[in-house]
């Protein structure tokens, strides 16, 4: 009696950033794109965006490549049911390898694009010029340092469902009966805009994981953003309360409908919030889908 | 598109913070008129970067030190409706007490917010305990974030004090020795440091040490024509 997982999602351009003639630096992936799973991964990443970031537009797309494939190969499904045992050895995949796979595949993709488009003279004139006179010194010791970005995943398997993030950005779980909570602690150092990064030294470290067992009660809904979105919001009550209001919507309209309408609802949330870029992932649990309150 | 799901948009808040020296030697050779028209001239141009910045909620304060430190505009007011309202100099210089004014407001800033801006406007030394004012606002999350300039008004401008406000070595204190340097530096705390604190881009932990946000360079220091145009 497996749960059926369907997945959609949309990423925007933020309004400061169309004004300033500045791409997208967010990504998102999942698979599958259209069938449901399990397995499904979800990933979506944020680009620093910073006069030294200038490449995090790159960073930000190797990292949810990174997280499709290394998840998928990391966790390849055993060929029978898994026992209490197999769960536990999951487990210490998640919190002692995974962070380090997805952290060297990351900066190998990011290494041969760098071997192959060595930084312009012109790229680095512009970094010159809207950052600290110590940013060339810093990026020949660490040419990562422009492609930096976070990464937030999740894999649903029938088993179980595992997080992964690093860096800002939030996860939200929806309940059956719309309660909104998170998965993972918070990072306290998160604070004013800096971020655990991909780019820097051990950033293996500083991965949060979290692991569920999947039981007759699963989440009706797993949300991923980039952290665009919860600034965008006037505080936490008003940011968790997408949580419950989608699960509403997906009841009442069905995936395909939210799933047009969520360019617009990001842009929005961009253009009176916090004009950052907006990236949302949301996983649905389609039986769930199928209840509601009464 | 339909009615989008989430509570209510905010764009984030900015709190922008004068903090003025108004002790007894600011009122010699019209330092404080020209300190009150570098701000109230700065205030127009503070307008248009707000205009291009729509995201970015700025707030403006001022606080005034001398014998004491008071609110010299407490209430938290847009950029829009900003208006500049003279300060008067006599007295000593007690920057410590302006300093925790300040940190007591950084405590309640909210988490989603832009990281501030603290501008410190001497033109002396400090007479009360300035060490425990800065500890204090450094203390608080918000001041180690916060973007602080710190502009040293004529010769007797104590300026280890100000770069220990600072607390960035790749950042001087600016140099004002002239009214019309003052009003360049005023100006450019106000256009160019604010625009870039109004970015939402983000900076790696590993990199940011100590504020993220990138300030661009200030305007060069004056080439003086003579001795007379010299505070």
């Amino acid at each position: 009696m497996g749960h059926q997982w369907q997945a959609i999602g949309k990423t925007v351009c933020g309004a400061a950033h169309k004004r300033a003639g500045l791409t997208n630096q967010d990504s998102i992936t999942w698979y599958p794109i259209l069938e449901p799973g399990p397995p499904l991964v979800m990933a979506i990443s944020d680009g620093h965006g910073s006069a030294k970031s200038f490449r995090s537009h790159w960073g930000s797309a190797f990292a949810v490549e990174t997280a499709r494939e290394v998840i998928r190969e990391v966790f390849k499904p055993p060929p029978t049911l898994i026992s209490r045992t197999d769960l536990s050895n999951v487990k210490r995949l998640l919190e002692e390898r995974l962070p380090g796979e997805l952290v060297r595949n990351w900066a190998a993709r990011v290494s041969a694009h760098f071997e192959h488009y060595p930084f312009t003279h012109a790229e680095l004139e512009k970094m010159a010029s809207g950052d600290s006179a110590g940013s060339l010194e810093s990026l020949e010791e660490n040419p990562l340092l422009a492609y930096g970005a976070t990464l937030i995943t999740i894999l649903v398997t029938q088993d179980y469902i595992a997080y992964a993030q690093l860096g800002d950005g939030d996860i939200l779980i929806v309940s059956d009966t719309g309660g909104v909570s998170r998965p993972l602690p918070d990072d306290e150092r998160l604070f004013a805009n800096e971020t655990t990064s991909l780019c820097i030294k051990d950033a293996w470290s500083d991965f949060r994981t979290g692991f569920q067992v999947l039981t007759n009660s699963p989440p009706a809904l797993m949300l991923v953003s980039t952290d665009g979105y919860s600034n965008s919001f006037l505080d936490e009550t008003n940011f968790l309360k997408v949580g419950s209001d989608l699960l509403e919507m997906l009841r009442a309209e069905g995936l395909q409908k939210i799933s047009a309408s969520l360019y617009g609802w990001l842009d929005q949330a961009s253009q009176e919030g916090s004009g950052d870029d907006i990236t949302l992932g949301i996983i649905c649990c389609m039986d769930a889908l199928q209840g509601g309150a009464e | 598109m339909g009615i989008r799901p989430g509570g209510e948009l905010a764009t984030r808040p900015l709190h922008f913070i004068w903090i003025a020296d108004c002790s007894g030697s600011m009122e010699t050779d019209g330092k404080i008129q020209a300190l009150n028209t570098a701000i109230r001239e700065a205030i127009p141009h503070m307008q248009k970067v707000t205009d291009e910045n729509p995201n970015a909620d700025v707030m403006v304060r001022a606080v005034k030190f001398s014998n004491g430190a008071q609110w010299h505009i407490s209430q938290t007011t847009k950029v829009a409706d900003f208006k500049w309202a003279d300060l008067t100099a006599g007295g000593v210089t007690d920057m410590g007490k302006a300093l925790r004014m300040v940190a007591e407001q950084l405590k309640v800033l909210p988490e989603r917010g832009l990281p501030p801006v603290l501008v410190l406007i001497s033109d002396g030394q400090p007479t009360d305990d300035f060490d425990g004012g800065l500890k204090e606002i450094l203390d608080q999350p918000w001041g180690k974030k916060a973007v602080r300039i710190a502009i040293a008004i004529g010769e007797d401008a104590d300026l280890d004090v100000l770069q220990k406000f600072i607390n960035n070595p790749e950042i001087k204190p600016l140099r004002a020795n002239t009214p019309e340097a003052l009003v360049r530096y005023i100006k450019w705390v106000s256009t160019a440091v604010l625009k870039s604190a109004s970015s939402p881009a983000s900076q790696s932990k590993q990199v940011a040490a100590g504020i993220n946000v990138p300030i661009p360079a200030p305007p060069p220091e004056e080439v003086l024509d003579s001795a007379d145009d010299v505070w």
